[in-house]
C-alpha cells in the first residue's frame, strides 16, 4: 500500500502538518483544529479501504502521528476523535438502513434495568437497505469506499462548519449573560471572549476590565480591540486583579482545553483570577468552543499542560548580569479546578462543569480516548 | 486621599453656605451652576455617546477659585460638577458607570511649579524625587522626609515676636503640602510628621533657638534610629529564627525589610533559596534580585511574574512580604499583588509572614483597596500600551489591601503577633508612642 501514490500524497500532507505543529508554526486551538481537519479530509478522500475498521485504523494512525508531534495542542486530538465519531455514526446509519432505529421510549423501569439507552445495542438490519454496502468484496475492493466516501465528506464538512461558526454560536446568547452596567473582568486575548463581549455590546452598556496577563501581554490588544468596538474598557496590570475584584460582577475567561473532570487549561493567570473571584463569590464564566473538549484528566501535574514559554520574556538579556545567576519560570498555562468555575458557554449551549463528562460521552467514542 | 473640593458651588444642600453671605453675583453663579447640573443629569440619562475627545484634566482640584471651566459644547456636559473633587477627566461627556467609579483614584498629579511661599530646596528636591519614583518604598520615603526636615529646621530662623514652638509648625505646613502634591503621603510619613509636630509643640520656650533646633534634630534622629533602624534589626532577628535550612522563601516585589532579613539569614550561614515574584507596574523585584545575587556565595534565586505563582506555590515553605501600613482590623496595605500571593498561599497552607515596624500602624480600618489607593504615572507603562481615549483607560493601582484572614503572623519589633491582635499594640506601647 505504501507504493500507492495516493497514500504517499496523504502521508506527505500529514508529515507537513506534523512538522508545522512541532515547530509551533501552527498555534492556537482553533487554528490547529482547522488544519487537522483539512489534513483529515485529504486523507479520507484519498484513502482506500474495504471495511470500516481499516478506515478507522488509518485515521487513528494519522491522529497518533499528529498528537505525538504536539501533545500540548489538545484540539488536534479532539478533531481526530470527532471525525472518528462521525465516521462510525455514518457507517452505522448506512448499514442499519435508511429507516432509523425505532425510537426508544424512555421509561424509568427500562432505565433501571438496562441503564442508559445506547444506540450500539440496536441490531443492524442488513437486509432492505437501499444502498447495499459490500464489505470486503474480493471482486470490487473499492465499492465500499466509493459508497461511503460522499457521506463521510459531508460529515467532515459538518465539522468544518461547526468550527467556522464557533464564534457566532457562542455569541448568540451573549446578551442574556451580561446585564446593563455590569463590570466584567477578563484576561489576556481570547477571540472567543472578544466576540462574545462585542456581541453583547450591541444590546447592553457595560464596562470591561482587562488584565494585561504578563508576560504575553495579550490584554493590551484585547483592550484596544474592545474599546474600538465602543465598550468602555480599563486596562490594568495583573497585580491589581484582587484589588478590583470587589467591584467586578462577573469574570469571563477563555480556555485552551476543557478537561474531562470539568476543569480547564487556560492562560497563566486564570487560576489566580478564579481564586480571587471565589474569595468575593463572583461567578467565573468560561467561553469555549466544543472542539476544546478533551477526554483528559490532570491529576498529577501542577504546571498546567507542562508548557513553558520563553524565559527572556520574563527576564530578558538586558539584565545581563542576572541571567546566569537566576532561574526563570514562565509557565504558559494554568490548570483551573472545576470547583472554581460556574459555567461553560459553548457553541452548543451552556453547561456546568459537572456535566462535562456527559458532553464528552456524546461527542466522542470511548474507544478513541486513547488514540 | 484628601479631595480638595471647591468650597462654593457644590450642589449639595447640606454644605451650601448661607445665601446671605454670598454676594449677588455669586448667588447668580450658584444658580446657573445648579441649573446646568440639572440639565446635565437629564441629558446624561438620554444619551451615552462620548463624542468629544478627551481633554486631559488640567483642572486639578487645586483651582478652588477658578470656576471658569469651559462649558463649551452641549455634549461636553460636565456632569461631574458634582464630582469636581475627582479632578480627573472632567468636561468629558457623560461617562458610563464603570468609568465613573474609578474616577476617585485621581490621576497622578504633575508637580505644579506654583510654589506657594518659600519651599526649602531640600524639600523641592525631595518632591521631585518622589514624583519620579526615585525614592520608593514606605521606609525610604519616611527617612528621606525626616532627613530633609532636619535641614529645613537647621536653616529656619524664628521671626521676631514669634516662638519656635508655634511658628515652626506653620512654617512646615506648606513644605508638607508640597510633598503631598508630589505623591500622596504615606502612612509612615504621616506618623513621623505627627510625632515631629508633637515634639515641636512640646519644645521648651526658654531654650535659645539653636539649642531648640538641635534638640529637634536629635529627636528626629532618635526617632529614625529607634522606630526604624533598631526595629529593623529586631525584626531581622525574629524572622530569621523562622527560616530553616532547606527552606524555600517566597517574596513579592521588593520590601526593604525582607531584603535585610534574607541577607542577614544568609550571612548567618542558613541555606535557603528564594523565589522572587514580580509584576508591573513597578517591576521592583529585579532590584531585589540584584541585591540577593550579589552576596557571596549568591543566594539561589528563582524569578517569575505573578501569574506563574500557582505553579511555584507547591514548593514554598514560607511567604515573607513587607507592608506599607497595617490597620486596626488587621488588614495589610501593601504593594498591589500582595493580596493574591497571600490568598493563594493560604489556600495551600503556606504561612504568610508580614514584616512591619510598629511605626507603620494606622488607626483607620481598611476594608478594600478602593478607599485609598494611588495610580502609577503613565511613564511606567511601556510603549506597547494602547493610548487612552474616550473608551479606554489605563489604570495602574500601586497598592492593595490584604484581608487579615490570609495572613498568618505579623513580625514587628515587639514580637510575632497574629493579625487580629494588631489593634492592641498601640495600647501596649503606650498610646503616645504611635
Amino acid at each position: 500500500m505504501a507504493s500507492d501514490p495516493q497514500m504517499i500524497a496523504s502521508q506527505r500532507v500529514v508529515e507537513d502538518l506534523a512538522s508545522r505543529l512541532r515547530r509551533r508554526q501552527v498555534v492556537g486551538s482553533r487554528q490547529s483544529a482547522l488544519e487537522t481537519l483539512l489534513v483529515l479530509r485529504q486523507v479520507v478522500s484519498r484513502a482506500r479501504f474495504s471495511n470500516v475498521e481499516q478506515l478507522v485504523e488509518l485515521i487513528r494512525s494519522v491522529g497518533r502521528r499528529l498528537v505525538d508531534a504536539q501533545p500540548k495542542e489538545h484540539s488536534v486530538g479532539n478533531t481526530v476523535r470527532k471525525v472518528l465519531h462521525h465516521i462510525r455514526e455514518e457507517y452505522r446509519t448506512a448499514t442499519e438502513g435508511t429507516a432509523p432505529t425505532p425510537a426508544v421510549t424512555f421509561s424509568i423501569a427500562k432505565f433501571v434495568s438496562q441503564g442508559q439507552p445506547r444506540r450500539h445495542m440496536a441490531a443492524p438490519r442488513s437486509d432492505a437497505t437501499s444502498v447495499p454496502l459490500k464489505e470486503n468484496d474480493p471482486d470490487d475492493p473499492d465499492s465500499f469506499a466509493r459508497t461511503l466516501k460522499p457521506v463521510l465528506m459531508e460529515a467532515i464538512q459538518d465539522v468544518f462548519d461547526e468550527l467556522e461558526t464557533v464564534y457566532d454560536n457562542i455569541s448568540k446568547n451573549a446578551k442574556d449573560h451580561i446585564h446593563s452596567d455590569e463590570i466584567i473582568l477578563t484576561l489576556g486575548k481570547s477571540r472567543t471572549v472578544e466576540s462574545f463581549l462585542k456581541a453583547a455590546a450591541h444590546h447592553r452598556n457595560y464596562t470591561v476590565i482587562v488584565a494585561e496577563t504578563a508576560p504575553s501581554y495579550g490584554g493590551r490588544e484585547m483592550a484596544k480591540s474592545l474599546s474600538s468596538a465602543g465598550i468602555s474598557t480599563f486596562l490594568v496590570p495583573d497585580s491589581s486583579i484582587y484589588a478590583l475584584m470587589s467591584r467586578v460582577n462577573k469574570v469571563i475567561l477563555g480556555a485552551h482545553a476543557i478537561l474531562a473532570n470539568g476543569g480547564m487549561f487556560a492562560i497563566s493567570g486564570s487560576l489566580l483570577t478564579a481564586t480571587a473571584a471565589r474569595a468575593y463569590s463572583t461567578p467565573v464564566v468560561v467561553c469555549a468552543g466544543q472542539f476544546k473538549l478533551t477526554p483528559l484528566w490532570n491529576l498529577y501535574h501542577e504546571y498546567g499542560a507542562l508548557d513553558f514559554g520563553d524565559p527572556s520574556a520574563v527576564l530578558g538579556f538586558e539584565e545581563g548580569d542576572l541571567v546566569d545567576k537566576v532561574d526563570v519560570v514562565n509557565p504558559h498555562y494554568d490548570y483551573v479546578q472545576p470547583e472554581l468555575l460556574a459555567t461553560f458557554i459553548t457553541n452548543y449551549g451552556d453547561h456546568p462543569p459537572s456535566s462535562i463528562y456527559r458532553l464528552l460521552k456524546e461527542t466522542y467514542d470511548d474507544e478513541d480516548n486513547e488514540l | 486621599m484628601s479631595d480638595s473640593a471647591p468650597k462654593e458651588g457644590q450642589p449639595l444642600p447640606s454644605s451650601q453656605p448661607s445665601q446671605k453671605s454670598m454676594s449677588k453675583a455669586e448667588r447668580r453663579e450658584l444658580q446657573e451652576r445648579q441649573r446646568a447640573t440639572k440639565a446635565a443629569q437629564k441629558q446624561q440619562q438620554q444619551n451615552q455617546a462620548a463624542s468629544s475627545s478627551k481633554s486631559k484634566g488640567q483642572s486639578t482640584p487645586q483651582k478652588k477659585t477658578d470656576f471658569g471651566r469651559p462649558r463649551s459644547s452641549s455634549s461636553a456636559v460636565p456632569k461631574d460638577a458634582a464630582k469636581d473633587a475627582s479632578g480627573a477627566l472632567d468636561s468629558e461627556g457623560p461617562k458610563t458607570r464603570g468609568l465613573r467609579i474609578f474616577s476617585h483614584f485621581g490621576l497622578p498629579k504633575t508637580l505644579g511649579h506654583q510654589l506657594k511661599g518659600d519651599i526649602h530646596p531640600a524639600i523641592i528636591r525631595l518632591g521631585l524625587q518622589f514624583s519620579e519614583f526615585k525614592i520608593c518604598g514606605a521606609n525610604a520615603r519616611c527617612i528621606a522626609t525626616l532627613t530633609a526636615f532636619k535641614s529645613v529646621i537647621q536653616d529656619y530662623t524664628t521671626p521676631p515676636q514669634n516662638t519656635l514652638s508655634r511658628h515652626l509648625m506653620t512654617y512646615l505646613s506648606p513644605q508638607i503640602s508640597h510633598l503631598v502634591a508630589a505623591r500622596p503621603m504615606s502612612v509612615t510619613m504621616g506618623n513621623a510628621i505627627r510625632q515631629l509636630k508633637l515634639e515641636i509643640s512640646g519644645s521648651d520656650i526658654d531654650l535659645p533657638e539653636q539649642d531648640a533646633k538641635d534638640q529637634l534634630c536629635s529627636q528626629i534622629d532618635h526617632y529614625i534610629q529607634e522606630r526604624i533602624i533598631y526595629a529593623d534589626s529586631v525584626i531581622e532577628e525574629l524572622a530569621m529564627n523562622k527560616i530553616k535550612d532547606g527552606d524555600v522563601i517566597l517574596t513579592y516585589a521588593r520590601s526593604s525589610l525582607v531584603e535585610k532579613i534574607l541577607i542577614r539569614a544568609h550571612a548567618e550561614k542558613k541555606r535557603f533559596s528564594v523565589i522572587v515574584l514580580d509584576s508591573r507596574p513597578l517591576l521592583e523585584g529585579k532590584t531585589l534580585l540584584r541585591t540577593l545575587t550579589s552576596t557571596t556565595p549568591p543566594i539561589p534565586c528563582t524569578y517569575a511574574l505573578l501569574p506563574a505563582l500557582p505553579s511555584l506555590i507547591k514548593e514554598v515553605s514560607t511567604v515573607l512580604v513587607g507592608a506599607h501600613s497595617l490597620h486596626t482590623n488587621g488588614a495589610v496595605y501593601s504593594r498591589a499583588g500582595t493580596a493574591m500571593v497571600a490568598m493563594l498561599a493560604k489556600e495551600h497552607s503556606v504561612p504568610v509572614m508580614v514584616c512591619c515596624e510598629t511605626y507603620k500602624f494606622s488607626e483607620s480600618v481598611m476594608l478594600d483597596a478602593f478607599g485609598k489607593n494611588e495610580l502609577a504615572p503613565l511613564k511606567f507603562s511601556p510603549s506597547e500600551t494602547p493610548k487612552p481615549h474616550s473608551n479606554l483607560e489605563v489604570l495602574d493601582p500601586l497598592y492593595d489591601c490584604t484581608p487579615p484572614t490570609c495572613i498568618t503572623a505579623v513580625v514587628t519589633e515587639v514580637g510575632l503577633i497574629p493579625p487580629t491582635s494588631i489593634s492592641s499594640i498601640p495600647l501596649a506601647l503606650g498610646k503616645t508612642n504611635l
